[in-house]
């Protein structure tokens, strides 16, 4: 079989990356959902015939790392072998143990042909705008009360829509325009990816891209172990605790990490068991954070594909917040993969103490409003707040800096426009941040009342009330965060850490986001 | 006359246009730092002397500079205040909270232009509905600029929350300013960006007010120092949108200046356009270090209202300062002749966007430089000439070239120092087409429908291999590539864009509202062009909305009709709408209402019709001056090298050839026919 050169090898990769940028693009462009368009949260992966990525969109999340190839070796397995795929097929589905973890992320899938012959796969990962169920956050008793779930089916036969699965979409969610438009944005953009790949398959006279495809991945494999190999061997041992529910049912995370020469496995075995909040995450979600700061400290410029992740091994125990089983909720399992990070970080920094961070202010806090405005219509708002990053090596932490996931937060402008609240303050809390030669970021205070004559359903997701993001080598940690209700007399009022309650009218909800740890002693 | 004059980084670019006889005239002299008005002065003269014309001839001067861009990047503006709603004083320094490189933990991101100790926060408060909750308090107000003059602010920055909704409190500062500390310059942000979003409204009015000081002074040294030479005509400043201000515009909102060098490329490409019959055109600048690529869509450049100046990282979106201001929408890439080739971690062949720079420079200008360039390989592979290289004013060193590529990639990857340079000319042109290709598909338009214009000191070199591999059927490189900037200039209009925020459901439209907020932004920019010597009766409107579906984030420029609108304008806007939807994204979406967000009126003079009769150069005798080895398709070839100076009109060569000029070599591949017309413009058919 051919085997490509050095400098063919080079071009013809980059110009794959291109391609499901130019996907991404077409995604970004049509897609209703805020957090896929501003804040980029989707994937777009092109894989081989055997579900392999070879390629992902360069924009992306952390928490679809890894993500599609999983869910199209699963649809090859167990629902559609390689020879039930038809030119024209599209599948989707939102099952959160083939996907990212919760039902509102919808992975859409595509066979690529060419000469009538089945030649790969591109799939397509996005945050819909809603997906029915109860307010997103993380209330929910079980995975039933969070919505619609589809289970893998064809959306498209052989280019045929199949009207009633749409039909039944839109009879299950809100909205129903802007769901059902960012299904098919994400059918959009992975026929604009097979076109794009058919333009460079004709120009460069390939008839298949297995061949490139696996020298991609083990270029990439060998990449990764080298770096991996630079690091030295041993486990490495960190216990991490976030807050849970924020009142008596905390969630503990352990984790031993092990480099063994140039692979490494990370072990969670220890781990609290599944919450009885919607906080717990599946495996393949687990292993896209966990592998996420992996990669940032050993080789943030490989590219992300098959090969950069066959050397990471992770192990969570099932049953556990960090494996969890059906009927588990699992909406808000953002905060849980989101703190990964943490002990991750810590275990590391006994390997490599120059290459990780102190802890950041982290999760981000997402807090979802919604009710009547006065003139009858319904609204939905979610806000995302950053807390302060964790201070490195040579740096201070920056403040209020969105990790590991990555969201933009919403202009107060737009906030006031969309919902009868009025904001009161959004400032930096000054001296937040952990101490030490370099401090942590400092975290934010965000208040914002409800002006409207009836109450408003908020749905909290915070982090880090009950526990401070840790600092490094001497480094203080960051302050921790405080979250109330100011009733309109002055006084405060308990709200749940995490969970749902009212804001009445001329109540306000005060936010105070934690700082980053520090890095070192101050000398 | 009319003159243009550019300010890059490097080189000061002049154009004299004799509109009695369509004659052009270029001219170029070397940027002097600090004080850039000297470079101009000298240039001028030199151009003056040479053809025997007199600066008093001039009527026009036309002008644009990176002056702003420097002083935002190497953050040399003035010391800068930001006043705004108490509680807010951070929303400048939290910025949008999102990171913009997701691997990199040491990442940093920019820092505000305003440091905390000089945001202050004032007792005032609108709403959305630009309501007062609470009244602004003179005196306090007074208090705190008091404070911060004694303490030696120049210049003060004004975002007050919703002030696109009210301009009230704003207004009354700025006259207190005005009144109480008239030495102090400032700027309000319901004058710079009247737009909602509060962030991205501070970052572009503490950006103005922080260059306005600097701004203030060049412009008034220019104009003294050009009058004592004898000009007496009138001076215009050319915007980042392609069109020109006067200096009062310029002084009033310098930041418009931030791109406009950039976008006097891409009016030259309009004018072009024109000229040869192309109505769509992708313009490509390739120089030392970046090489940038414009779309022009029916002869209109296309406009965007997203621009960050100041990046952390130069090619990483989101690493800047925004600036919400109308700019030629550009992409840039870390692509030039001094790009560096390196093997990654992967052992595979990189380029960029790590430049050589001009110091130390490609291996091959023995300025000490040892890393393999792009320019390096260019002539180890036979484009470039060792012997005239800019005319022949400095001599490459092919050795040193050779040494470089060998050491660094040739033998490390086992191959040939001849395939080594192939490769590397290869992987820097895949990396334009691909940013071009996917900049194209962002706008929802087909990259293979686009002829290329290429410019730029490294442009005509690899143009060619890059319009093959976009599909591009012809390419043009025009006469004056190395001042088209600078021609640009005398060839856009003068014009001004109005900007109001009115967020609304285009059923529930207030028209008697929007009809007046119409009026006002047109009056407003006739009162501009007669400022500028334009009668009403020549000036042009064209009104533009952003708008969207309701729910979407992310807004389309529309056309609107130039009446009187009314209930029933609704089903007119609506079809332009979905017109235009369908063109950006192949569909449209039934039965969701349509929201205008911002509303914008551009009152233009204008457009200069320019048809150069002549372009003057120097005689040259022979075209052809005679073969070399080029590399072309594996294996170096005998082709045939002209001068591009002696070439005659409408005559055919075929490719492949290479044809050198001055500021740079043309590269024609194989399978092509080549055209110079009447213009001197070399057109290039792609089979």
């Amino acid at each position: 079989m051919k085997k490509f050169d050095a400098i063919e090898l080079s071009v013809l990769w980059s110009r794959l990356i291109s391609i499901v940028d130019e996907a991404g693009t077409t995604l970004q462009r049509t897609a209703f959902s805020s957090v896929t368009r501003e804040s980029a949260d989707f994937a777009i992966v092109l894989m081989n015939t055997s579900g392999e990525s070879m390629a992902q969109s360069s924009v992306s999340v952390p928490s679809f790392l890894g993500v599609l190839p999983f869910l199209v070796k699963a649809l090859i397995k167990d629902y559609y072998p390689l020879n039930t795929w038809n030119d024209g097929d599209v599948v989707i589905t939102n099952d959160p143990w083939l996907c990212a973890g919760h039902k509102p992320d919808i992975g859409i899938v595509s066979p690529i042909f060419k000469n009538n012959k089945l030649i790969g796969f591109i799939g397509c990962i996005a945050h819909s705008p809603d997906i029915g169920g109860t307010l997103w956050g993380a209330n929910a008793k079980d995975f039933y009360e969070e919505g619609l779930y589809i289970p893998p089916v064809k959306l498209y036969s052989s280019g045929i829509k199949n009207e009633n699965i749409f039909t039944i979409i839109e009879t299950n969610v809100r909205a129903s325009f802007q769901t059902i438009g960012d299904i098919l944005a994400q059918v959009a953009a992975n026929d604009q990816g097979i076109r794009s790949l058919n333009c460079m398959m004709n120009e460069n006279g390939l008839l298949e891209i297995d061949t490139l495809g696996r020298q991609i991945i083990d270029a990439s494999e060998k990449a990764m172990r080298a770096a991996i190999k630079s690091a030295p061997n041993g486990t490495y041992k960190a216990a991490y605790r976030g807050d849970g529910d924020g009142r008596k049912e905390p969630v503990i995370f352990k984790c031993a990490i092990t480099i063994k020469e140039d692979e490494i496995f990370v072990d969670y075995t220890g781990s609290s068991s599944e919450h009885s909040l919607a906080i717990n995450a599946v495996m393949n979600y687990v292993f896209a954070y966990t592998a996420y700061p992996i990669k940032c400290v050993f080789s943030p410029e490989v590219p992300n594909n098959e090969g950069s992740f066959r050397p990471i091994h992770v192990y969570a125990p099932e049953g556990s917040v960090l494996n969890a089983k059906k009927p588990s909720p699992l909406g808000a399992r953002n905060v849980t993969g989101n703190l990964l990070h943490g002990p991750i970080m810590k275990a590391l920094s006994q390997a490599v103490p120059s290459k990780v961070q102190a802890d950041c202010g982290a999760a981000v806090w997402v807090m979802v409003l919604s009710g009547k405005r006065e003139d009858g219509s319904e609204f939905v708002e979610y806000l995302f707040l950053a807390g302060g990053y964790g201070g490195r090596k040579g740096l201070h932490g920056e403040p209020t800096l969105c990790y590991p996931t990555n969201v933009a937060n919403v202009p107060i402008e737009v906030f006031e426009n969309d919902a009868p609240v009025l904001v009161m303050e959004k400032s930096l809390i000054k001296g937040s941040g952990g101490l030490g030669k370099f401090k942590g970021g400092e975290g934010q205070r965000f208040i914002y009342k409800n002006i409207s004559k009836s109450p408003i359903q908020i749905s909290n997701v915070s982090e880090k009330i009950n526990n401070q993001a840790y600092g490094l080598f001497g480094g203080k940690p960051g302050r921790k965060g405080y979250l109330f209700i100011r009733m309109a007399n002055g006084k405060k009022k308990i709200t749940p850490p995490k969970g749902h309650d009212k804001l009445m009218p001329g109540e306000a909800l005060v936010m105070e986001l934690p700082g980053g740890g520090g890095y070192g002693k101050i000398v | 006359m009319k003159l243009g004059i550019d300010i890059g980084g490097t080189f000061t670019d002049i154009v004299l246009l004799d509109e009695s006889n369509s004659f052009l005239y270029f001219g170029k002299s070397l940027t002097t730092y600090p004080d850039p008005t000297l470079g101009i002065i000298n240039g001028v003269k030199e151009l003056f002397q040479q053809y025997g014309r007199r600066l008093i001839e001039v009527n026009t001067l036309v002008h644009g500079t990176t002056l702003i861009t420097n002083a935002v990047i190497e953050r040399k503006g003035a010391k800068t205040a930001l006043l705004t709603t108490q509680g807010f004083e951070d929303v400048l320094e939290i910025g949008r909270e999102m990171r913009y490189d997701i691997y990199d933990i040491f990442i940093t991101m920019p820092k505000p232009l305003v440091a905390k100790k000089l945001r202050k926060g004032l007792r005032e408060r609108i709403n959305k509905n630009g309501e007062i909750l609470v009244k602004l308090n003179e005196l306090e107000a007074e208090k705190i600029i008091k404070q911060l003059d004694k303490e030696g602010v120049k210049s003060v920055a004004v975002c007050l929350l919703h002030s696109y909704a009210n301009t009230d409190h704003e207004k009354k500062i700025g006259k207190l300013i005005t009144k109480k500390f008239p030495h102090l310059n400032y700027s309000l942000s319901s004058e710079i960006m009247p737009e909602i979003r509060e962030y991205e409204r501070a970052s572009a009015t503490v950006m103005n007010a922080y260059v306005q000081p600097l701004a203030d002074q060049y412009l008034k040294k220019l104009k003294v120092k050009l009058n004592i030479l004898g000009f007496e005509g009138i001076i215009h400043i050319m915007n980042s949108a392609g069109r020109l201000t006067t200096i009062e515009g310029a002084r009033k909102t310098p930041i418009q200046l931030l791109e406009s060098g950039p976008a006097g490329g891409t009016m030259a490409g309009v004018y072009f356009g024109k000229l040869i019959n192309k109505r769509n055109l992708l313009t490509f600048d390739m120089g030392g270090t970046t090489a940038k690529a414009s779309i022009i869509r029916n002869l209109q450049p296309e406009i965007t209202n997203h621009f960050e100046a100041a990046r952390e990282k130069r090619f990483k979106k989101g690493s800047g300062l925004p600036v919400r201001i109308p700019v030629i929408d550009m992409i840039e890439i870390g692509a030039g002749g001094g790009s560096i080739a390196y093997l990654n971690a992967l052992g595979l062949l990189q380029v960029g966007p790590e430049s050589a720079s001009s110091t130390p420079g490609p291996a091959c200008y023995n300025r000490g430089g040892e890393n393999p360039t792009v320019t390096d390989a260019d002539l180890i592979l036979g484009y470039l000439n060792e012997d005239y290289f800019l005319g022949g004013t400095m001599k490459l060193r092919k050795d040193l070239a050779i040494e470089a590529i060998k050491k660094k990639i040739a033998q490390p990857m086992n191959i040939s120092v001849e395939q080594a340079a192939w490769g590397i000319h290869r992987i820097v042109n895949e990396n334009m087409a691909n940013a071009a290709r996917v900049h194209i598909i962002e706008k929802g338009l087909d990259p293979r429908f686009f002829s290329m214009l290429a410019f730029g000191g490294a442009g005509p070199l690899h143009a060619f291999n890059v319009a093959s591999l976009m599909n591009a059927p012809q390419l043009i490189i025009p006469s004056g590539a190395g001042v088209l900037s600078a021609l640009g200039f005398l060839l856009s209009p003068i014009a001004i864009e109005e900007i109001s925020s009115y967020v609304c459901n285009i059923n529930k439209m207030n028209w008697n509202k929007l009809n007046t907020m119409i009026n006002m932004m047109k009056e407003k920019g006739f009162t501009f062009l007669k400022k500028a010597g334009i009668q009403k009766k020549e000036g042009v409107v064209h009104i533009t909305s952003d708008m969207r579906y309701s729910g979407q984030g992310h807004e389309i420029t529309i056309d609107i009709p130039l009446k009187k609108l009314s209930e029933k304008s609704v089903i007119e806007i609506e079809q332009i709408f979905v017109k235009e939807y369908k063109l950006r994204f192949g569909r449209s979406i039934d039965n969701i209402p349509i929201e205008s967000v911002t509303w914008r009126v551009l009152v233009s003079g204008p457009s200069p019709e320019l048809i150069p009769r002549q372009v003057v150069l120097a005689k040259h005798k022979k075209a052809l001056k005679g073969t070399r080895k080029v590399y072309f398709n594996n294996s170096y070839r005998d082709t045939p090298v002209y001068n591009r100076y002696a070439l005659e009109g409408n005559k055919k060569i075929n490719g492949p050839c290479i044809i050198e000029e001055f500021e740079s070599t043309i590269v024609v591949g194989e399978n092509s026919k080549v055209m110079m017309d009447t213009f001197k413009n070399i057109i290039i058919d792609l089979i």
